[in-house]
């Protein structure tokens, strides 16, 4: 039951009597006692490290590396407005296209003759990445102005309307400039004189060197007075009037600011993939946006990096089916530890399962040689183990593997609304039916179970964490 | 003439689909402040129910029971199922989050939103399915006005939902459930203060407003034909869209929200042009947002000093 | 609770050593089976998971995990297939084709939508790389020089407009001088086809009118826009409307739409609307590049027909798929037989040298690339639909 009228100083004094002791407790005290700048200097040491020395000319890890800097960024700006500010903006998508869609126009021959690829108004980055800055910029204050007059989910729904008539904007409106369904391509990427960025490795780095500089930008702007000012709106708007904060002028602000560093992003995303099209900019994009800012902890820049590494890095090892193996099982593992306790239950649950699996497996072996008859879908040392432990038919019938997966999303269900020995209990049969679907239909479908997987991850994570990793627990007084 | 006749009778059925599933948004944020965005995709299970039935029952073109059971049966199996998985999402994914700040359960919601449709496409593959309407219930049972043909299947939806509206009316104006649901919504800890049981309340909301979107799945199966898993993303948004114009946590205001942009579309549409009919709706919605920012039956935000 | 902290201590390392000998064994299991019998490994991208087609890219998979059985087969070879989903989102297909040329593959099939060409074409060059899609007919994919590795088993979209245009023309499937109306879906393949169709229907004589709609609008909102397309702009003076989509359930919807209102108009579909089991309204003609190979006697679609069950449900967009699978393989194994160690480059040259017979290709064509990636063969195949519902193949000229 939530504390009555209980604000952010009791909620984090709760915090502070939580805290462990020992190493963990030791960690966080350390961490405190350094201070930011010296963390700045980590992250960048960091993302040096992986550029050097983890890429080495693996192209497919140059672009996760891209990926994760650039959502990265993307979640940093919509931290001011939703981490700092408290404005629930769910337009953002569509700053990041204007600015995308804004250098695409000055680097290709948009303005030009299209279909025979002459002409057009050629501006070196130098020069289309401040406009395209400059004009999302206003933008965003045009965005901002309208949203004084509106509050809470209310605006909400306004830029959710921004986001999605832009990406409908550019894909039917004016097709011969901003090149309707086929975009736009073969842009020109980032140079200076000659000095060209080829690579995404390139890219990469420029990226690493645009977020070092913004983290340090917005930490100095977060404690300065407009930085308390957006987190006293956030908390009460109406009491920060009265203490004489500007409260119209800070949300424009954050609105403009927000704006301007999707702008950035987009910038450098459309010079990496050297093309735009209005798919880039779909719904699908900007709650991946929204899942790195809260999964990371909205309002800690720490956070919004910290999310944009997580986030990115999940969705990529999840396009591997071998990859997305080790998380499935991995997940599983983390799970056990952190809620089964103390750990002679958690090994006791374990021995239960592995004995119940083949258990289960030599019964139903001896009933019928079919039934068992099939290979589990992961590769891999383990294989070998789990095909005396899965129950997989021959031929892997699609019929078996659906059922499997609706009797596990009910059990897993009921395991949570039991307590006690009775979930200890429940969890035995439920992991084995969870690692039989798994290795007997999800498999099967790899691109599917990803989707499934990160909707589990992002139900998980809320559940145990609302408030994201690095994020303060807040309560919010309604 | 005709133009219009047909285009309002399209509009009408468009909007009151997208009212009912409006009324289970703006149910939800009532009791829980909560903008639930997998409750178009209990909107697309529905459909996936509705569309079951009619082949465990025969197929459309072959029926072992007689057509008007076989739409009673639709609905109810529809409601109750899609009831019974909105309690469970609550139960599930919600309840842990009763008191976090509010982007949390946004970020559940899409999680549960995602693990929806992508189940659906693993269980029943990526194929459309087409309910194929006019083999058990023919084009020619119309009424016809001044050239229009007004599909029997088109009054059914009108008929049901507008009873449907006004038996919720009913559920929250006169039974002690609809009492305890306006004391939630109003303030959840005097409710609870007062002996409400919140925890059922709240279930009961969920299963009411999950029930609603699953007969509306089951009623466009009727009179679009075609589903798919993805059908729930866009219903949603255009009736998230239709509760916060009509003012989110209100009733009436959903219910003329959806009628609302339904019919909104539809003109855009006829009248104006298919091509940008999205963006025309966007604009006038974003108008009367402008003109009457907490919605058309909406109360301005109250401020806590 | 000290005991505690060693037990989660040793359970965190043992995870870690698990998960790098994990990583360190399946790599070591990988290298173990290069060594068989000219085995390596071919990718296909296709839409099988997000995006608005999941329907047909999960057909193109289907039907590329049969041909490369079969082939395997056949030629005793063990390739295996590397699935990569793109959603028909240039961005996704970009990511993915860079991933599968950092990886083993030594060609790759599809992928599916011309935009995606687009945009992974010159990466495919600068790798030296074969791809062959069943399924991108815009023809600057092939003309622009941009795409030097691009390969495509299908005729384009010069051959399929101009082809129906000229067909609707000759056999006069709407009156002269009366309205035709011709609506896209926003996407690249219908504007490309409308704009190839419209002039030719226009020069003669009749009254083209060009309506679009959102293509990845679903349910309540499609119907609105079906129905105020049916209401508003199918008038007295309309007896022709073509619908170039790449949804057949959208087809089907819309010509009930039209049904329930009332409205008699022959329907024209092109290969996007060609599904014998969801686009069933009686009077249409649906135009493809293929026959549909499930009433073929050839040994070839037999076997197709009845592999494919294993895999998935039959559909005819993803026989295309199949025949790019197979001219992979088969040049692959030609490669092995030469007694040469599978690479991008040789595949490659012997892709372009590719020659299958009209009896060995599953749609009956025979199958060889010109320079520039097209086909050599052209041809186009017309469907008109009887009373039942029935896909009856008739001539196309």
């Amino acid at each position: 039951m939530a504390p009555i009228g209980v604000d952010e100083w009791v909620a984090r004094s709760g915090d502070r009597r939580d805290q462990h002791s020992g190493l963990r407790g030791q960690l966080a005290r350390a961490n405190e006692r350094v201070g930011w700048w010296p963390r700045l200097l980590l992250v960048g040491l960091v993302a040096l490290l992986y550029g050097k020395v983890i890429v080495g000319g693996n192209v497919n890890y140059a672009q996760t590396g891209f990926n994760v800097v650039l959502y990265a960024i993307l979640a940093l700006g919509l931290n001011i407005v939703v981490g700092w500010a408290g404005l629930l903006d769910l337009g953002y998508i569509a700053f990041f296209g204007a600015g995308a869609y804004i250098y695409a126009l000055f680097s290709s021959h948009a303005f030009g003759n299209l279909p025979l690829d002459t002409g057009g108004v050629l501006l070196p980055a130098v020069a289309s990445i401040p406009i395209a800055v400059v004009g999302v910029g206003l933008l965003g204050l045009l965005i901002g102005l309208v949203a004084l007059r509106l509050s809470g989910d209310y605006l909400a729904i306004v830029t959710l309307f921004v986001g999605q008539a832009f990406a409908e904007a550019v894909n039917n409106v004016a097709p011969g400039t901003l090149g309707g369904a086929n975009g736009l391509f073969g842009l020109k990427g980032f140079h200076i004189g000659s000095a060209i960025i080829g690579s995404t490795l390139g890219y990469y780095w420029f990226a690493v060197i645009v977020l070092l500089v913004l983290m340090a930008l917005l930490h100095l702007l977060d404690t300065s007075r407009t930085g308390r000012a957006w987190r006293a709106l956030r908390d009460d708007p109406l009491a920060a009037e009265v203490m004489t904060i500007p409260v119209n002028k800070v949300k424009v602000m954050a609105f403009t600011f927000g704006a301007i560093v999707a702008a950035l992003a987009g910038t450098i995303f459309a010079a990496q993939q050297s093309s735009v099209f209005s798919t880039n900019f779909s719904a699908q994009t900007l709650i991946l946006i929204y899942a790195c800012l809260v999964l990371g902890g909205a309002g800690s820049i720490a956070g919004a990096v910290l999310g944009g590494v997580v986030v990115t890095v999940a969705q990529q090892l999840l396009s591997s089916p071998i990859d997305s193996a080790y998380l499935f099982y991995g997940i599983l593992v983390i799970v056990l530890i952190a809620r089964v306790r103390p750990w002679q239950y958690l090994a006791a649950v374990v021995a239960a399962i592995v004995a119940f699996g083949f258990a289960a497996h030599a019964i139903v072996g001896a009933i019928s040689h079919r039934a068992i008859a099939g290979s589990p879908g992961s590769s891999g040392w383990f294989a070998g183990a789990l095909r005396h432990f899965v129950i997989v038919p021959a031929g892997s019938p699609l019929t078996y593997g659906n059922v499997l997966y609706v009797a596990m999303i009910c059990m897993v269900i009921g395991v949570v609304q039991l307590h006690g020995i009775r979930r200890l209990v429940a969890v035995v049969p439920t992991v084995y039916v969870a690692i039989c679907c798994w290795e007997a239909r999800l498999t099967l479908d790899p691109g599917i179970t990803a989707q499934i997987m990160i909707g589990a991850i992002l139900i998980v994570t809320m559940a145990a964490r609302p408030e994201g990793l690095l994020g303060t627990r807040r309560v919010e007084v309604v | 003439m005709q133009i219009f006749i047909s285009t309002l009778v399209s509009g009408i059925v468009v909007g009151c689909l997208y009212a009912l599933i409006a009324l289970g948004y703006s149910m939800v944020y009532g009791v829980l402040k909560l903008l639930n965005f997998a409750h178009g995709d209990l909107y697309m299970v529905g459909a996936f129910v509705g569309y079951f039935a009619i082949q465990w029952f025969g197929g459309a073109t072959a029926l072992i029971i007689p057509v008007p059971l076989l739409i009673i049966f639709m609905m109810l199996i529809a409601g109750f199922g899609v009831g019974a998985l909105g309690v469970a999402i609550e139960r599930f994914a919600y309840r842990p989050l009763r008191n976090a700040p509010r982007i949390a359960p946004l970020i559940t919601a899409l999680g549960v939103s995602f693990i929806l449709e992508d189940s659906v496409l693993l269980l029943f593959g990526g194929f459309t399915r087409n309910y194929n309407t006019p083999a058990f219930l023919p084009f020619r049972q119309s009424i016809h006005i001044d050239g229009v043909n007004i599909w029997s299947v088109q009054i059914i939806v009108v008929v049901v939902s507008v009873a449907m509206m006004f038996g919720l009316r009913e559920l929250v104006n006169r039974t002690l459930f609809g009492k305890s649901m306006r004391a939630v919504a109003s303030d959840r800890e005097a409710a609870e203060m007062l002996g409400v049981n919140v925890d059922r309340t709240i279930a009961i909301t969920f299963f009411v407003g999950s029930a609603m979107a699953g007969v509306a799945g089951v009623m466009s199966g009727l009179a679009f034909g075609q589903i798919s898993n993805i059908i729930g993303f866009l219903a949603g948004l255009k009736a998230f869209t239709a509760a916060v114009v009509g003012g989110i946590g209100s009733i009436p205001g959903a219910m003329i929200g959806g009628l609302a942009i339904g019919l909104c579309e539809s003109f855009s549409s006829s009248y104006i042009s298919s091509q940008y009919s999205d963006l025309i709706v966007f604009a006038l919605l974003i108008a009367v947002m402008l003109v009457r920012p907490q919605g058309v039956f909406g109360q301005p935000p109250l401020q806590k000093v | 609770m000290h005991l505690r902290r060693i037990f989660a201590g040793a359970l965190g390392v043992m995870a870690l050593a698990s998960i790098t000998v994990l990583g360190a064994s399946s790599s070591a299991h990988v290298a173990k089976v290069a060594k068989a019998s000219c085995s390596t490994s071919i990718a296909i991208e296709a839409p099988f998971a997000t995006g608005p087609a999941t329907q047909l890219g999960l057909e193109q998979l289907h039907f590329a995990q049969l041909a490369v059985a079969m082939a395997n087969k056949a030629n005793g070879t063990s390739i295996t297939l590397g699935k990569d989903d793109t959603g028909l989102n240039p961005s996704l297909a970009t990511t993915r084709t860079n991933s599968i040329i950092a990886s083993k593959a030594v060609a790759a099939v599809g992928p599916a939508g011309s935009q995606e060409v687009e945009a992974v074409g010159p990466l495919y060059a600068k790798a030296g790389m074969a791809f062959v899609s069943g399924s991108a007919t815009l023809p600057a994919l092939a003309t622009s020089g941009a795409n030097t590795t691009f390969f495509r088993v299908v005729p384009d979209d010069d051959i399929q407009g101009p082809n129906d245009a000229n067909y609707i023309i000759k056999h006069k499937l709407a009156p002269a001088g009366s309205t035709i109306l011709i609506i896209d879906d926003q996407e690249a393949y219908s504007e490309g086809l409308v704009a190839v169709m419209t002039p030719i229907l226009t020069a003669a004589g009749f009254t083209v009118n060009h309506q679009s709609y959102n293509g990845t609008d679903t349910g309540a909102t499609l119907q609105s826009d079906f129905s105020s397309l049916a209401t508003s702009q199918v008038t007295s003076a309309t007896h022709l409307v073509i619908v170039p989509w790449q949804s057949a359930g959208n087809a089907q919807q819309f010509g009930q739409t039209l049904q329930q209102q009332g409205k008699t108009v022959t329907l024209f579909g092109t290969d996007g609307t060609d599904s014998p089991g969801q686009f069933i309204i009686p009077g249409t003609y649906v135009s493809n590049f293929g026959p549909d190979i499930s009433t073929s006697k050839s040994a070839v679609d037999k076997a197709i027909v009845k592999g494919i069950k294993k895999y998935g449900a039959y559909g005819a967009f993803g026989v295309p798929t199949w025949e790019a699978t197979t001219v992979v393989m088969n040049a692959i194994s030609s490669v092995c037989k030469a007694g040469k160690t599978p690479s991008r480059s040789n595949v490659l040259a012997a892709v372009r040298k590719t020659n299958i017979s009209a009896t060995a290709s599953a749609m009956g064509v025979p199958i060889q690339f010109k320079a520039d990636g097209d086909l050599v063969a052209k041809a186009g195949y017309l469907f008109h639909i009887n009373s039942k519902g029935t896909y009856v193949e008739i001539a196309d000229k």
